[in-house]
């Protein structure tokens, strides 16, 4: 018994010696899991470059290939810190997979403002911080509609007024929220009516009002459309729109109204090699300069209020970047903040109530095109 | 220098009293509107635990548990409620109505047990989805902790009043985020008259309540209009209408509460058990009809939006929902009327908007002037307060053009419900409790002071069998002018005059009976006559003062000369509460 103490106290005081030797020699490069493609390219000169030139640690950025199953194979884990939208970090948090986060990690703005109230709503966790949030817009043809402009999200259901085909993903997501805003009902109360049977019927009714819908699966689909005029007004996710716009010269403007806006966290998995490290990267990737400084490379809207007024112009191009951001305030005046509990319950549903609706909406437009395509085939 | 007592105003210790109650009241109203809060979110809160909110009940998995819980609820909400019940002496939850009637009886002291039980029982019927209101509740809650301050604080009746009136425009200020509503519904429907003695210290409560509900509930406005066009000016005639047409749906909803409440007081059912059976009929019917289900607010937000129900379908979760809240109040759920009043409303205000889109064949742009003109048509009548619904409609849509539709709608709603109907349903149901304040509150308080107030055994009382000559002597020894006839047993024989006396003797000697003078037609009172009464038979009667029998027993006389004062000194009373300035 004595001698199995003595054993747990040796095992532990080395254990502690270790974890101070971590902490301090830096001697391995700290891993990070982030989403790759030019979202990895724009962290990789906002934060990792500045983050080891101020501290000497390395970053090791890895890439996302099938999700986060390693995280629940026992044993340590294979990354430090991950990039991981705010749905995945509170899954993984209520399984126990993230490390919870001390309030104060975070660091005030540069005007001593508290991190509680500089931060967006619902920005800072249990286990996660937000960092940035994207947003799936509406964006159109500047030169579709002459004279008159989109302004309101109703705009997109309009065709009376803004004629032409339209192209909106292929989930129910986003689609019933702005069908139902379409309506004129208040933001606050979407979710609740949505999970009415008369809130559902009235917004696929709206949906259906639509003639010509191309449906996009892959995010790429809406900007292109859009450039090739495919379509007039697409529905796609506001950094691949700013991508077509600014780097490929399309003709199109985002319509930020009713944006609906998702987190973008970082988060430290349960048993990562190196915590203190990870929390320090954290609290320098979430300081007020740095996500001002991101958001330059990339038009993801900071998630505090003190870098979204400081954000300036992309590096390439010259563009005012505050402009294309989601969180600046003029952009983010009408937006929409997904409700991620209520979908995390009710995706099935709201799946097969979309797929049943699709498919009774595409019957009958295919026993058209049948009959249509019959006279032609006789002589 | 003495200040001059021709001008109004008084010294410093007057002022500085005021400003004390302007203190009290903002404390009040700091207390009744953290109260009103919590109570929002916790009737929220249980919706979403207990599955009453679509979207608690969208998120949940399992569909056949869901009809359980639909239909178990209820009914173990009512079990409770019903079983808290019979902890009030009354047996029924106190609502507004107990706050009106002691104002206007300017007896104040709201009891704080049964009102605390009432709002505990209001929040589990709200929490467990009856069809009921929460800003009764509310009211009743604020008035309730204004009374209990005025009390620690050793106040009189009259602060007593004024603060019952704080915590009631707090309460209104906080839940609907309109603090001009709570100020008017407080003049409105509690105080029913205006001093600026009583608005200072109101204003103040319901300011506090405003600045707690944006800072600490930060909740949606209760409906929102997005722009909307102007009417035509051919539909301001049309709203009108609605007034009216809507003052009979308001007579209908009271009357449906009041007549289950008759039916169900012949239940042979035990009380305390009433609402559980209300709940298992509401969660069955709520299966095919969750409408009804609740407070209504998506059924209110959709009853906005053209299209969302059809015509028939209007009609019917109108009238369902009628049933619905008339069966859960009759049947002694805890609970305000205004909220199921709204949803009522609108949806009659939407089905009229309907009915003339299908006849005209316009387009339904002014589809929301309908249903607010609807909701105003039904809400005025029902709390009694046409002000307050105006103003509600302006505060929470800060539209000029809805809110001129809507005074459009109740010129007709209030006063033809009111002539129909009554001031309202608290009036009606005070009246059915005796108290009847529709001639004013001198009169409420003149019905509410018993005559035994002033009850006095100082008087000449006679055996049937004395002489006349031993009567006439009595009564110059006592120096009274009217004796009252009792016999060994206590019982009373009639009241006899020293003019009557002395005339029989002058006509028939000494040996006549006294009591062939007992004087005819002189009423008497029962120890439960009120003092309006008394007022009443005076108008009838000239004399020294009226018995007070007790089933044939004599208990003493009230002088005439007594009620007078008692008159003049609560008209006194009324006249400082309702004209003094501090």
């Amino acid at each position: 018994m004595a001698s199995r103490l003595v054993a747990g106290r040796l095992i532990a005081a080395l254990l502690l010696g270790l974890a101070a030797w971590g902490s301090a020699a830096l001697a391995e490069p700290l891993r990070v899991l982030s989403w790759g493609g030019a979202y990895e390219r724009a962290q990789r000169e906002a934060l990792f470059a500045p983050f080891t030139e101020q501290t000497g640690q390395e970053v090791e950025v890895h890439q996302y290939d099938g999700g986060l199953d390693a995280l629940r194979r026992a044993g340590e884990a294979p990354w430090d810190v991950i990039d991981m939208t705010r749905s995945q970090a509170l899954a993984a948090c209520r399984k126990g997979l993230l490390q919870p986060l001390p309030r104060d990690l975070p660091a005030p703005a540069p005007d001593g403002t508290p991190a509680e109230r500089d931060f967006l709503p619902g920005a800072i966790g249990d286990c996660a911080l937000t960092h940035s949030l994207f947003a799936t817009v509406v964006a159109y043809r500047t030169d579709a509609f002459p004279g008159e402009r989109p302004t309101r999200i109703a705009d997109l259901f309009d065709q009376q007024r803004f004629p032409g085909p339209r192209a909106l993903q292929r989930t129910p997501a986003v689609n019933l929220e702005w069908a139902l805003l379409s309506y004129g009902v208040p933001r606050e109360e979407l979710y609740r009516l949505l999970s009415t049977p008369r809130g559902l019927r009235l917004a696929l009714d709206r949906l259906s009002e639509l003639e010509e819908t191309h449906w996009w699966e892959a995010g790429d689909e809406s900007p292109r459309l859009l450039a090739e005029g495919e379509v007039v007004m697409a529905s796609g996710y506001n950094g691949r729109f700013f991508d077509a716009a600014v780097n490929q010269g399309a003709d199109i403007e985002i319509l930020w109204d009713a944006q609906v806006q998702e987190h973008e966290t970082w988060a430290i998995p349960r048993h990562a090699r190196h915590p203190e490290a990870a929390r320090a990267f954290i609290r320098f990737a979430t300081s007020t300069e740095r996500l001002a400084e991101l958001a330059r490379h990339i038009p993801y809207g900071p998630a505090r209020r003190s870098a979204s007024v400081r954000v300036s112009t992309h590096p390439a191009s010259g563009v005012d970047m505050r402009l294309h951001i989601p969180t600046h305030p003029l952009n983010a005046e009408r937006a929409i903040e997904k409700d991620e509990t209520w979908y995390a319950r009710t995706l099935t549903r709201m799946d097969d109530y979309f797929t049943a609706w699709m498919e009774e909406r595409e019957a009958p437009a295919r026993d058209a095109a049948e009959e249509e395509s019959n006279p032609v085939a006789t002589p | 220098m003495t200040p001059d007592p021709t001008l109004p105003g008084g010294g410093p210790l007057p002022v500085l009293r005021f400003l004390g109650l302007v203190l009290m009241g903002s404390a009040i109203g700091g207390v009744a509107a953290l109260a009103a809060a919590g109570f929002v979110r916790g009737v929220l809160w249980l919706n979403e635990l207990l599955l009453i909110s679509p979207r608690s009940r969208m998120m949940f998995p399992r569909a056949e548990l869901l009809v359980l819980a639909t239909i178990a609820v209820p009914t173990l909400g009512g079990l409770i409620v019903g079983h808290l019940h019979r902890h009030i002496p009354e047996g029924r939850p106190h609502t507004p109505a107990d706050a009106i009637a002691a104002v206007q009886t300017r007896r104040g002291r709201l009891p704080a047990r049964a009102g605390g039980i009432s709002a505990v029982s209001a929040l589990i019927s709200l929490g467990a989805g009856a069809s009921v209101g929460q800003y009764g509740p509310l009211v009743h809650l604020g008035a309730t902790l204004g009374s209990l301050g005025a009390r620690l604080m050793r106040l009189g009746r009259s602060e007593d009043n004024i603060t019952i009136a704080c915590g009631v425009a707090a309460a209104i200020a906080t839940a609907f985020n309109a603090p001009l509503a709570g100020i008017i519904f407080a003049h409105e429907v509690v105080l029913r008259h205006y001093a600026l003695r009583a608005f200072a210290p109101i204003a103040a409560a319901a300011i506090v309540g405003h600045v707690i509900a944006t800072q600490a509930l930060a909740q949606g406005a209760l409906f929102h209009v997005a722009d909307t066009v102007v009417p035509q000016a051919w539909e301001f005639g049309l709203f009108i209408a609605i007034g009216g047409v809507g003052a009979l749906v308001a007579g209908g909803y009271m009357h449906a509460i009041l007549g289950v409440g008759r039916l169900a007081a012949r239940l042979p059912l035990r009380p305390s058990l009433r609402p559980a059976l209300a709940g298992a009929m509401l969660g069955t019917l709520a299966l095919w009809v969750p409408d009804i289900l609740g407070m209504g607010q998506e059924t209110l937000r959709f009853a906005t939006i053209p299209g969302a129900f059809g015509g028939g379908e209007l009609l019917l979760v109108l009238v369902l929902k009628i049933a619905a809240t008339a069966l859960c109040l009759g049947m002694g759920f805890s609970g305000g009327v205004f909220s199921p009043a709204l949803v009522i409303g609108t949806l009659f205000g939407a089905l009229c908007g309907t009915l003339v889109a299908s006849l005209t064949g316009a387009p339904q742009e002014s589809f929301i002037f309908y249903a607010v003109c609807g909701m105003v048509a039904v809400t005025a009548p029902v709390i009694g307060a046409p002000l307050t619904s105006l103003l509600i409609v302006f505060e929470l849509t800060g539209n000029y053009a809805l809110t001129t539709a809507a005074l459009a709608s109740v010129t007709l709603a209030s006063p033809i419900a009111a002539q129909l109907f009554g001031r309202s349903l608290f009036d009606i149901q005070l009246h059915g409790r005796g108290l009847d304040l529709s001639s004013g509150r001198g009169r409420a308080l003149l019905m509410d002071t018993p005559v035994t107030d002033y009850l006095t055994q100082d008087c000449v009382t006679l055996s049937p069998k004395a002489s006349l000559d031993e009567a006439i002597a009595t009564l110059a020894r006592e120096r009274h002018s009217e004796a009252y006839l009792v016999d060994e047993r206590g019982r009373y024989h009639g009241c006899v005059t020293l003019a009557e006396l002395e005339a029989a003797r002058q006509e028939a000697g000494t040996h006549r009976d006294i009591r062939a003078c007992v004087e005819t037609g002189r009423p008497t009172l029962c120890p439960g006559s009120t003092l309006w009464e008394a007022m009443a038979l005076l108008e009838e009667v000239t004399g020294e003062a009226l018995a007070v029998i007790d089933q044939g027993v004599f208990r003493g006389v009230v002088y005439e000369v007594h009620i007078a004062h008692a008159y003049l000194h609560q008209s006194d009373a009324l006249r400082r509460e309702e004209h003094g300035n501090g």
